[in-house]
């Protein structure tokens, strides 16, 4: 036992690195996750919300009472246009209105005043908030009076940042906030105003102050849609659709990646079993000469192994508890991620039992060669017989081969007909096809032996895989993600794949190493020789161990890469491509005007977006007039006043997802509709819609459907058509401008000297919430990718520790035949390196890969960074050889004498 | 030639202090053949390597060719047992992952002071104990008989004036022992070398012109004897049997 100390410290580490990761990540990605999530659900203020263009039916607010009763939270925002002048000035100007309770609203985020006071405090029944444009535009102060309908009103304070901003209506004119009741007492609700109603709903938090599930999120919009046909009814999921799919990307993610961890530890485990019981054959030899079971002494170390897995758990549990600590440690200050983790009895639980139950698959392969074990072997101990597997003959190599070619095929076919159905581009899937068949041809005579040997083996093998799937499947379950079985079952053969994948890339380049060694020996330098000789030291696991360690390497690599692409390259971080001001009613002769004035002004840091509106109506959809359409929660009053713009090529931000887009000088009547619009109405590709705009009428075909990311101004139109269509209507401009956030209020003042009917709406607040939510996603994942590389060198000091013995006698043997300690060192160093090389290069050969495909699906530029590539190179390098020596430390003071006398 | 004065070795072994050498006084001319017997545990195997300077001894020191060896530093040490001992172990000892031909230019490599070619010294040592034809092989690919001829190649490369060999028939069996010992002394031979043989095999011990006795760390016998004449290398030790 005494010399397998140091063998079980590393059983010990790799199973509680996977639990670890596993624990402490889904101990607190489920408060990360709340707190994401609570950022995603201030942008719309709410769970849900329901939109109607009129007043409740009686019916309605009965129902709205009974969805009340069960506990959820209600309130009510109206939005109306309505005029407003200053008691000095005779000039009224039109303004949006907008009425809230504020003991109410927002439920999520907070309406930011400057002076700093309290919302409710600020709508008083005789004071309003108004927008800063408001008092530009009157020539206003904070204190003076503002008559509103009838009423005069004190303004208490202006609008800093509003949270729902980019959710509520996008009305002309400055903002001015007002309480409910202050609304009824100015009249300006009487019937036919053309005020919009927006209800509210938050669910009741759990006990432990998390919001509602996403579960209840959905059951509550299947209730509103049904009670009320006519509303618009969405959650806060699809108010910023980058920012949700993101999260949910990042929650599979979290998950999935600590199960990385997991396996990989695994694997150490399992190679650390391996490396155990090839000491312990003599013993086991002995044992069974003296009548033991192999049934009897595979028991002893299963149980061995049980204990092992067990403490391996508890450890990891008390490092997760570590990780949840020293998270918000790691992270920029500016990334303001909540502290309050608690460790649940439930991901305790979980992480042990996923731990012990790994631990255990991944050492069956080892146990069972217990079977194997002859008692024979304790009269002929010197004659290992490591290297006879690679001493089969060539034919065998080559028949070998052949089933193993087949099965490689029919496997290729299916994985590329699942990467091609999956995300359609082909570099990828031919990739991995023919790695797939490279892996085949390298590892099929290997594994062919194996079978034959022990049919067992492959048993093993097939529960491992199995017993993957559950766990992936288990771990995936519950909050996190609802589609948890296609995500394990996904899941678990991906990384199968890519472990396979690995392997063979790893296989592939040793032998390549080999090729060179083999053609170029003697005229290498000898310490170089020797270090390359020895990556094939007879015991050494060093494709697995490489791909391992690869495995690693290309996790952190690709999340890298990802988010150098994403974060810097779409400039989220500074965000100079995405509007954070928004114009609204810019008149087609104040058009050229306004391209020039913003293209003078200091601060504009990206090309103003400008989109040409068209006001219409839609008069019927497939024929089928508007008054009797069947519309999906969609209010009829909104077919009366759509709103058309023009475009030869998909916007940016704008993705078409079925059908296709027109080429440029189309002149036939053809429109692209968002896909949720076509679904409220019930359209799809190849249907009629009938656009009525002043006196003419356009029959549009409907030749694509497309989907926005909401951070772009086109993405709000809906409806786009060829320039063709509409270039006889009366148009007007909206247009969005990022700007320095510091500049803002100095844009508004140009624009309102030269065009004081342009309504400009300041969003800078919200995509800074955006930005530090994708921010945060992105250094998770990475601090996550972290315990990859971790496990990997786990496994790599694991692998060496496991060689040590073999080390020792080389050290000693050359030190007898005259070797200093440097040159020794010399030796091992090169040989630690060139593992790190090589793991290196396959791992971050794979990131680029993966990148890239990723990318391009998310249409962002690939770049290579070559000084990157080069410094992970030498950075993996540097950790082989620092672990290398790590795990063989006082090998090189070794006595010789001391290791040949125990011979 | 080797001196041996007053060579005392103790190790702890846990709370016991046991004595393996108690005060050995001894030295060996050039060109002698020294067999050193004794049973189980009377300390031969710990002589041989503190004569190789692979320990160091409680008290006492070793001279090899003049040179104190017993306290040097390490690197220093290894540096004159290259240049000064060829070591035979009973178990070969090869590198595994190096070729037969690597193995026999190892010392060369760690040792050369010029730049002078070992590769022809290497090859004809390889030829001269019959593997000429399997210079590329690795270890495993060899048999026990093999190997030990590679050990021995190895053990003469650099020319050294003595070579220390423990046992180096002890995992042989009796044809391919013969062959490996009926080498062995003919390298010494023709080498002009000092050998000193570790072995508990009398009929092994009678090949050799001194026989020194251990019993419990002491010297129990010194004497001298003309040498039996060599074993023949009949034609069945020639081809290479598992060992």
């Amino acid at each position: 036992m005494h010399a397998s100390r140091g063998k079980f410290l590393f059983v010990l580490l790799s199973v509680a690195i996977g639990v670890a990761a596993l624990t402490g990540v889904r101990g607190f990605s489920a408060s990360f996750r709340t707190s994401l999530l609570l950022r995603a659900r201030s942008i719309m203020a709410a769970d849900l919300a329901a939109r109607m263009g009129q007043q409740p039916t009686p019916g309605q607010l009965k129902a709205l009472e009974d969805v009340r009763a069960t506990g959820v939270v209600e309130t009510t925002v109206t939005e109306t246009m309505s005029m407003a002048s200053s008691p000095k000035s005779p000039d009224p100007i039109l303004v949006a209105l907008k009425a809230v309770d504020p003991a109410l609203y927002p439920f999520y985020g907070q309406v930011e005043l400057a002076p700093a006071i309290r919302l409710q405090t600020a709508l008083g029944p005789h004071s309003v908030a108004v927008g800063d444009d408001l008092l530009l535009r009157l020539g206003l102060h904070v204190g003076d009076d503002l008559k509103v309908g009838g009423q005069i009103f004190r303004i208490s304070a202006t609008v800093v940042n509003e949270p729902d901003r980019l959710s509520g209506a996008f009305a002309a004119g400055p903002r001015v906030f007002i309480s409910r009741e202050s609304l009824a007492s100015t009249g300006l609700l009487a019937p036919g105003n053309r005020a919009s109603e927006r209800f509210l709903f938050k669910l009741p938090p759990s006990p432990d102050g998390r919001p509602g599930s996403d579960t209840a999120v959905e059951a509550l919009k299947a209730k509103l849609v049904a009670m009320l046909p006519d509303a618009q009814v969405t959650d806060y999921r699809e108010t910023n659709p980058a920012l949700t799919q993101g999260l949910d990307q990042a929650t599979s993610l979290l998950s999935l990646m600590s199960l990385v961890a997991l396996v990989l530890g695994a694997v150490g485990v399992a190679m650390a079993m391996r490396a155990h019981l090839r000491q312990r054959l003599d013993t086991i030899a002995i044992m069974k000469s003296l009548g033991a079971r192999s049934s009897q002494i595979m028991k002893i170390y299963l149980l061995q192994t049980l204990l092992l897995g067990l403490a391996g758990g508890v450890l990891g549990v008390l490092f997760g508890a570590g990780v949840q600590l020293a998270f918000p440690l790691v992270l920029p200050k500016t990334i303001n991620i909540p502290t309050d983790f608690l460790i649940q009895p439930r991901a305790i639980a979980v992480g042990l039992f996923a731990g012990v139950l790994t631990t255990l698959l991944f050492t069956l392969p080892p146990l069972l060669d217990i079977r194997s074990v002859r008692p024979s072997l304790i009269l002929r101990r010197d004659t290992e017989s490591e290297g006879s597997a690679e001493t089969v003959g060539i034919f065998t190599h080559f028949v070998g081969r052949l089933p193993w070619l087949l099965i490689a095929f029919i496997v290729t076919l299916f994985s590329v007909r699942i990467v091609q159905h999956r995300w359609p581009g082909h570099g990828l899937a031919l990739m991995l096809e023919a790695v797939c068949l490279f892996a085949a041809a390298a590892f099929g005579p290997w594994l062919a032996i194996k079978a034959r040997k022990n049919p067992w083996q492959i048993g093993a093998f097939l529960l491992i895989l199995g017993g993957l799937a559950v766990i992936a499947t288990a771990l995936s379950e519950t909050p996190l993600a609802p589609d948890a079985p296609r995500v394990g079952e996904v899941f678990s053969v991906g990384l199968v794949l890519v472990l396979l994948i690995l392997l063979g890339a790893s296989a592939g380049v040793l032998a390549a190493l080999k090729f060179f060694l083999n053609h170029t020996r003697l005229h290498l330098p000898s310490s170089l020789r020797h270090g390359l000789a020895n990556l094939y030291r007879p015991g050494n696991p060093s494709a697995a161990l490489l791909a391992a360690l690869g495995m690693g390497v290309m996790q952190i690599m690709t999340v890298f890469l990802v988010q150098q692409a994403v974060v810097s390259q779409l400039h989220i971080t500074a965000a100079p491509n995405l509007p954070n001001v928004f114009l609204v009613d810019i008149a087609n002769s104040e058009i050229d005007g306004m391209r020039k004035l913003l293209k003078a002004q200091p601060g504009i840091t990206a090309e103003p977006e400008l989109v040409p509106l068209a006001a219409s109506r839609i008069e019927a959809i497939n024929g089928v007039p508007a008054a009797t359409a069947n519309l999906r929660n969609f209010s009829r009053r909104m077919l009366r006043s759509t709103q058309l713009t023009w475009s030869d090529a998909p916007p940016a931000g704008t993705r078409v997802v079925a059908g296709a887009w027109w080429k440029p000088d189309e002149s036939r009547p053809q429109v692209a509709i968002s896909q949720r619009m076509a679904e409220r109405l019930g359209v799809t590709v190849g249907s009629t819609i009938t656009f009525a705009a002043q006196d003419s009428h356009i029959d549009a075909t409907v030749v694509a459907l497309t989907s926005a990311n909401g951070q772009h101004v086109f993405s709000r139109a809906d409806y786009i058509l060829p320039h063709a269509s509409l270039s006889s209507l009366p148009i007007i401009w909206d247009g969005g401008v990022h700007v320095d956030p510091a500049r803002v209020s100095q844009l508004q003042r140009a624009l309102y000297q030269a065009y004081p009917t342009v309504t400009i709406i300041n969003v800078a607040q919200t995509i800074e919430t955006v930005r530090t939510v994708v921010l945060q996603i992105t250094y998770v994942i990475q601090f996550l990718a972290g315990f990859s590389i971790f496990a990997g060198v786990v496994i790599l000091a694991s692998s060496i520790a496991g060689t040590k013995y073999r080390r020792l006698r080389e050290v000693v043997v050359l030190k007898t035949l005259g070797a200093t300690r440097g040159r020794i060192a010399g030796i091992f160093s090169i040989e630690f390196a060139v593992l790190g090389l090589v793991a290196g290069v396959v791992g971050i050969f794979f990131a680029n890969l993966i990148a890239q495909t990723l990318l391009h699906q998310l249409n962002v530029a690939y770049d290579a960074h070559w000084l990157l590539n080069l410094g992970t190179l030498a950075g993996t390098a540097v950790l082989t050889v620092v672990t290398g020596w790590v795990a063989s430390h006082r090998v090189l003071g070794q006595k010789p004498l001391e290791v040949l006398r125990e011979e | 030639m080797i001196v041996v004065d007053g060579l005392r070795k103790s190790i702890r072994n846990g709370a016991r202090t046991v004595d393996i050498l108690r005060g050995l006084d001894f030295s060996v001319p050039r060109g002698e053949f020294v067999a050193i017997m004794g049973a189980s545990g009377s300390g031969k195997s710990t002589l041989l390597g503190l004569l190789a300077g692979l320990d160091t001894p409680s008290a006492g020191n070793v001279s090899l060719n003049g040179t104190a060896i017993s306290y040097l530093p390490e690197d220093r040490l290894a540096q004159v047992r290259g240049k000064t001992v060829g070591f035979v172990f009973q178990s070969y000892q090869l590198i595994p992952t190096l070729t037969a031909l690597e193995n026999v230019l190892l010392p060369h490599e760690l040792n050369a002071d010029s730049d002078a070619d070992g590769l022809p010294r290497a090859r004809q040592l390889l030829t001269s104990v019959g593997l000429g034809d399997r210079m590329d092989h690795y270890p495993v690919q060899l048999s026990g008989g093999e190997q030990q001829r590679v050990a021995l190649a190895r053990a003469f490369v650099l020319h050294p004036p003595i070579v220390l060999a423990d046992e180096p028939t002890g995992n042989l069996d009796t044809t391919n022992g013969a062959h490996v010992l009926q080498l062995l002394l003919e390298l010494n031979r023709s080498e002009g070398t000092t050998l000193v043989l570790v072995t508990h095999d009398p009929m092994l011990a009678d090949y050799a012109t001194r026989r020194i006795v251990l019993r419990d760390g002491l010297i129990v016998s010194d004497e001298r004897s003309p040498a039996r004449p060599e074993p023949a290398l009949s034609a069945s030790a020639a081809v290479p049997v598992g060992g």
